[in-house]
């Protein structure tokens, strides 16, 4: 080592740390002192605290992977899915990826370390999620793909609503409602199961008459504030529109204020979903109709399966959990999503 | 007169460096105390803490006879106002706001321009400046900036006024100007600290005088003292000849510059550099010298016109092709545009030569390393620690890195724009020895330089410029500041012939 | 290789004390906290986690050293994930000319940050911030906004496949990528002009060196990188995602500004980042551990980013 490395590791030496380090360090403690209080008030609010893991004998848990909780109906599944497991005694985390493919994998793994005994997923992307299934395949967890299904991976029970069928019915209603002339359709996220069944449902229907004629078909993303706007723009294009078709009821209220005072009159509105606000907008006259699924329904016979599977016992490969049209005039005794399905 | 301000055994210490040692200093109202030593003695930092700007580590301070801890606030409320070398003013605001920044006159809660306008006309009438207080301080010339600075500090009503090195920028008329006004100053009791390196200035303006040396006091005297005195306190050691040009051989002509002009600044410039000789380039502030060079270096495009080294003709504002033709630039402004602050010295010595130490596409730091060190010593810069962070580094060492970067680079000529300002007498002996080494060895100097007694002193020829033009050049020998000054103040308007 | 890591390692780590133990202090406490914290499995499932925003915030320290910032690392990464997809998926081509393709447009997307910034004169927040939303809406035009599958197997069991068994091969490439970073930012001539560019752009440019030139390889450089965190995204999800990285750019901010690096330039290092990368990684990880919300977790994960940036701001005024 020649006269200047000596030199230079002598300086080093002398200063390791400056007091920008120590700064440093305190900042981390702090940060580590935020991170403690929120684990303590924030680790409620999201289902069942703590974080002790499954697996030894006593009372089971069970991990819920929702792809985003903006949106009531999965709001509406998180309430199924915590009062089923209340009610089974078994203990429930929940995780919500924020619509993001690569947290719902991240939030998957996490279950996996914390050796969950099953593991309800709602999947962000069906093809996305694979990879997720398949490490929970090699750790033994069984899988349940609820509200939509995933590409590959070896999944236990697929639990969706009959959303083909959901599409005709919609269709058919919408046509009743039109007479003559011309529609449009909103779609969902491209792509996924959901739009693609939902939609096929819809033009199948809508192909084999020819009174009324589908002219546009936009995907708004299941988005609110995205269907506002591409349901100006189809109206911009279109401005002889009679009716709309929006493959879930955030699409169909966005729909509805673009479409202002003439929403439920002049342009009939048939959505998908049956949550509050399309109810409401129903009884309000400003939406004609929906095909309601059942989120509470879909999340509980997730639980309930997953508590079989878990004791041994089988259970059916794929459910096709039922839907229900609900038009003005059935709009009264519509029961909603069932008890605890949100404001 | 009663003391106004005590500063009793104020240490501060810095990463790598003690800057202050157990100094006391004391101040009366009504005098104006010289605070002279080389850079690195520690003048800044000493007021730099009694501006609020930093804590001294030891020591009290006290004012009327009270004990205070200072910060900015406090300190501008006490009265205490400190005029930079590196000015603090904001360029794309007004004269009159940078003068009355966050304190502008109001009416009614909202700022009355036209008061704000008024008061800052009569402080700039105070100070015999004639500028508009309306102009944005960003097209204002140095020297210009630099009274605005002063007029903020009037208007604050101070106590105690401090200033740093005001006079490097300024040319005979406004240091003349400003002497009066410190004179005024001091009649109406303020209490001035004023730190110069001018020995000529200290006994002009100043009734005492401390001399600060690596951080200790070594002494206080009258203003009067003769001035060899002075320098040996300063430097520890008698300096006998300031500036020691030794003429070396001249050879062929290595920087040839024709017909050279940008629009509205220079016009028209032709000159030649040789191998072994000292060209200054002597003129008031705004005559377009720092302009020229920076063209010249290509640092700056030009209009029209040639500039060749060693034959090979240079593309207008191409810094890379100068460098790798053989030209080098120490600029004018070291803080922002010569050093690299967060870097160590050893990273700024290698700034003009890194592409050198490649091998295989990797940086050779060992080699580096060692080049650093030779500089290190060769050039005496102090601390010679390579890794020490530049920006910790007194003026006089930062130059020396500096100046030490090109000399890595082997150029064939040096341009140096105002190379001892801000540097103490001993570091400057030191610089003018490098540029006669650099002579001796066959390369050649061009220097601009607002100094007088250094044009003279060390330039074997001088040319003068004066509104964008070269007025004239004289020899060495026919030299003297009278013939200079004519040159430099002969404007387009008065020219003969 | 032995002999590189001998010099990158040691020297740096222990300059980096405050980091590194900013990042032990929250290791022990994520290990009382949570009993699944401290085991192998987890501590994999960290790095495999943050493997992709530590590549991006690798590429982004070379921008932040050199006095800029890159916002379109986020949406390059999307883009470049896609133009792999689309390369191996739609068109055909063989994985190595694929993999080709999503390295080139991440290349190319730098290189027209760096044109707009040098030639355009154009700030970089501005500048990386068009790219940001050009890259992105390229991104949906070219997958038509739906996901692109089936990725070639060899990619997707790269993205899930460990070495030796337990180590993620993303793990492995996130190392690799710091001796890279490292290597480059100290011993390569681009590098020293990073911290010479960023510590003083003028006097860099008065010293002789290319400022502009050397732009145009910073941006290249982060545009590389973040392709390089596209492809391993899209192998890690068996997929190409067109939203994919989203947000993900303030990560990497985050992750430089954590380990040091200062906003302001010329100072920052690979194993700073490196330690920034990870403590995001361990507070994500830690914070879903304990099943704190996610909403909790971005404030937490705010809180941190503000504390760093502060310390960042005091040391500025004069430790």
């Amino acid at each position: 080592m020649d006269r200047s490395e000596r030199r230079a590791d002598g300086f080093r030496r002398r200063n390791p740390l400056s007091r920008t380090d120590f700064l440093r360090l305190g900042g981390a403690g702090l940060a580590a002192t935020a991170l403690l209080g929120a684990a303590g008030c924030g680790g409620g609010s999201a289902g069942q605290g703590g974080s002790s893991g499954g697996g030894s004998g006593g009372t089971k848990t069970i991990a819920l992977s929702l792809s985003t909780l903006n949106n009531p109906y999965f709001v509406a599944m998180r309430s199924g899915a915590q009062q089923e497991a209340k009610k089974l005694g078994v203990k429930l985390l929940i995780a919500d990826a924020q619509n993001d493919a690569s947290q719902q994998q991240k939030d998957i793994q996490t279950f996996i370390t914390q050796q969950v005994d099953a593991l309800l997923v709602n999947p962000v992307d069906s093809q996305a999620i694979v990879p997720s299934i398949q490490q929970a395949n090699r750790a033994k967890i069984p899988v349940f793909a609820l509200d939509r299904g995933a590409s590959g991976g070896d999944v236990t029970s697929t639990i969706i609503s009959n959303n083909v069928k959901g599409g005709e019915i919609a269709a058919k209603e919408l046509i009743k409602l039109v007479g003559s002339g011309d529609v449009a359709e909103l779609q969902g996220v491209p792509g996924t199961d959901v739009a693609r069944d939902r939609g096929n449902g819809f033009e199948n229907v809508i192909k084999k008459q020819s009174s009324v004629r589908l002219v546009a078909s936009q995907p708004a993303n299941f988005d609110r504030n995205q269907a506002f706007n591409v349901a100006q723009n189809i109206l911009q294009a279109h401005p002889n529109i009679k009716g709309i078709y929006a493959q879930n009821d955030e699409m169909a209220l966005g729909a509805v204020r673009a479409l202002g005072g003439k929403a439920g009159k002049e342009v009939k509105i048939v959505g998908f979903d049956g949550e509050p606000d399309a109810i409401k907008a129903i009884k309000q006259g400003k939406m004609n109709a929906t095909v309601a699924q059942q989120p509470i329904r879909i999340a509980q016979l997730g639980v309930q399966y997953a508590i079989k599977v878990i004791g041994g016992k089988k259970v059916p490969k794929n459910v096709r959990v039922p839907v229900k049209l609900v038009t003005r005039q059935s709009v009264g005794s519509y029961h909603g999503w069932g008890a605890g399905a949100g404001s | 007169m009663s003391s106004l301000l005590e500063m009793r055994g104020i240490t501060k210490r810095f990463p790598g460096v003690v800057a202050l040692d157990g100094v006391d200093f004391d101040l009366k109202a009504g005098e104006v105390h010289v605070l002279l030593g080389e850079n690195g003695a520690g003048k800044s930092t000493l007021i730099k803490i009694l501006s609020g700007a930093y804590q001294p580590d030891e020591g009290e301070i006290y004012l009327d006879g009270r004990r205070v801890i200072l910060s900015s606030a406090v300190a501008e409320r006490l009265g205490i106002s400190t005029i930079y070398q590196e000015f603090n003013l904001v360029p794309q605001l007004t004269v009159a706001e940078n003068i009355f920044l966050g304190r502008q006159p109001r009416r009614f809660g909202l700022v009355d321009r036209r008061r704000m306008l008024a008061d800052a006309h009569a402080l700039l009438e105070r100070l015999g400046v004639r500028v508009s207080p309306d102009a944005r301080v960003e097209r204002l010339g140095v020297a210009q900036q630099q009274m605005v600075e002063i007029a903020k500090a009037l208007s604050l009503d101070t106590r105690i006024l401090i200033m740093d090195e005001p006079t490097s920028a300024l040319s005979g008329e406004e240091i003349v100007r400003l002497f009066e006004t410190i004179r005024s100053l001091r009649q109406e009791g303020v209490g001035i600290i004023f730190i110069s390196h001018r020995l000529e200035e200290v006994a002009e303006i100043g009734d005492r005088v401390t001399v600060l040396r690596d951080g200790k006091k070594i002494g206080e005297c009258s203003a009067l003292t003769e001035p060899s005195r002075l320098v040996r306190m300063m430097v520890g050691r008698s300096i006998e000849n300031q500036f020691p040009r030794r003429r070396s051989r001249v050879g062929d002509t290595l920087l040839e510059v024709k017909g050279l002009s940008r629009e509205g600044i220079f016009r028209d410039i032709s000159f030649q550099v040789r191998s072994g000789e000292v060209v200054g380039l002597a003129g008031i502030v705004g005559a377009g010298r720092t302009e020229l060079v920076r063209s010249v270096f290509g640092a700056d495009p030009f209009d029209s016109g040639e500039v060749l080294v060693g034959g090979r003709r240079l593309r207008s504002g191409e810094v890379e092709e100068a460098g790798k033709a053989g030209l080098g630039f120490v600029p004018e402004n070291r803080r922002d545009q010569g050093i690299v602050p967060p870097l160590s010295v050893a990273d700024n010595l290698s700034l003009a030569t890194l592409k050198r130490y490649r091998r295989l596409g990797l940086i050779d730091r060992g080699r580096m390393q060692r080049q650093a060190w030779r500089m290190i010593e060769e050039l005496n810069i102090r601390p010679p620690k390579p890794d020490q962070e530049i920006r910790y580094l007194s003026g006089g060492n930062q130059q020396k890195v500096i100046i030490g970067k090109w000399l890595l680079a082997h150029p064939k000529v040096l341009i140096l724009d105002e190379p001892t300002r801000g540097i103490d007498v001993g570091a400057k002996v030191e610089i003018y020895e490098l540029i006669n080494a650099l002579t001796q060895d066959g390369a050649g100097v061009l220097m601009v330089s607002s100094e007088l007694p250094e044009v003279l002193g060390m330039s074997d020829r001088i040319l003068v410029m004066s509104d964008g033009t070269i007025t004239g050049e004289l020899s060495a020998e026919e030299a003297t500041q009278e013939k200079v000054m004519q040159l430099a103040t002969r404007s387009r308007r008065t020219a003969v012939g | 290789m032995a002999s590189i890591v001998q010099k990158v390692a040691p020297r740096s780590l222990l300059s980096r004390g405050g980091p590194l133990g900013g990042l032990i202090l929250l290791g022990l406490i994520l290990t009382f906290l949570s009993p699944n914290f401290l085991t192998f499995q987890n501590l994999f499932n960290v790095g495999f986690q943050a493997a992709v925003v530590a590549l991006l915030a690798f590429g982004q320290t070379f921008v932040i050293v050199s006095g800029g910032i890159d916002l379109s690392v986020g949406s390059v990464l999307g883009l470049s994930g896609i133009a792999f997809g689309w390369a191996s998926v739609k068109a055909g081509l063989p994985l190595p000319v694929a993999l080709g393709v999503g390295l080139g447009i991440g290349v190319l997307a730098g290189l027209v940050d760096g044109l707009l910034i040098t030639l355009g004169r154009l700030p970089p927040f501005i500048a990386t911030l068009a790219m940001l939303s050009a890259a992105r809406g390229m991104a949906l035009v070219i997958s038509g906004g739906v996901p692109l599958n089936p990725i070639p197997r060899a990619v997707s069991e790269f993205g899930s496949g460990d070495i030796f068994g337990f180590v993620p091969y993303a793990v492995v490439l996130m190392v690799l990528a710091w001796l890279a970073t490292a290597g480059i930012l100290r011993t390569t001539y681009p590098g020293r002009c990073m911290y010479a560019i960023g510590g003083n752009e003028e006097a860099a440019r008065l010293s002789g060196i290319n400022v502009s030139a050397q732009k145009l390889v910073i941006y290249s450089l982060s545009g590389l990188f973040a392709a390089v965190a596209g492809i391993l995204l899209t192998a890690q999800l068996a997929s190409a995602q067109p939203q994919a990285g989203t947000g993900f750019e303030l990560d990497s901010i985050a992750a430089a500004v954590i380990g040091g690096a200062s906003l302001v330039g010329g100072v920052g290092s690979a194993t700073g980042t490196f330690i920034g990368a990870l403590i995001l990684g361990v507070l994500r990880n830690g914070l879903t551990l304990l099943n704190v919300s996610s909403f909790w977790q971005e404030v937490v994960i705010g809180a941190v980013i503000a504390l760093a940036v502060m310390t960042d701001t005091l040391r500025k005024r004069g430790a």
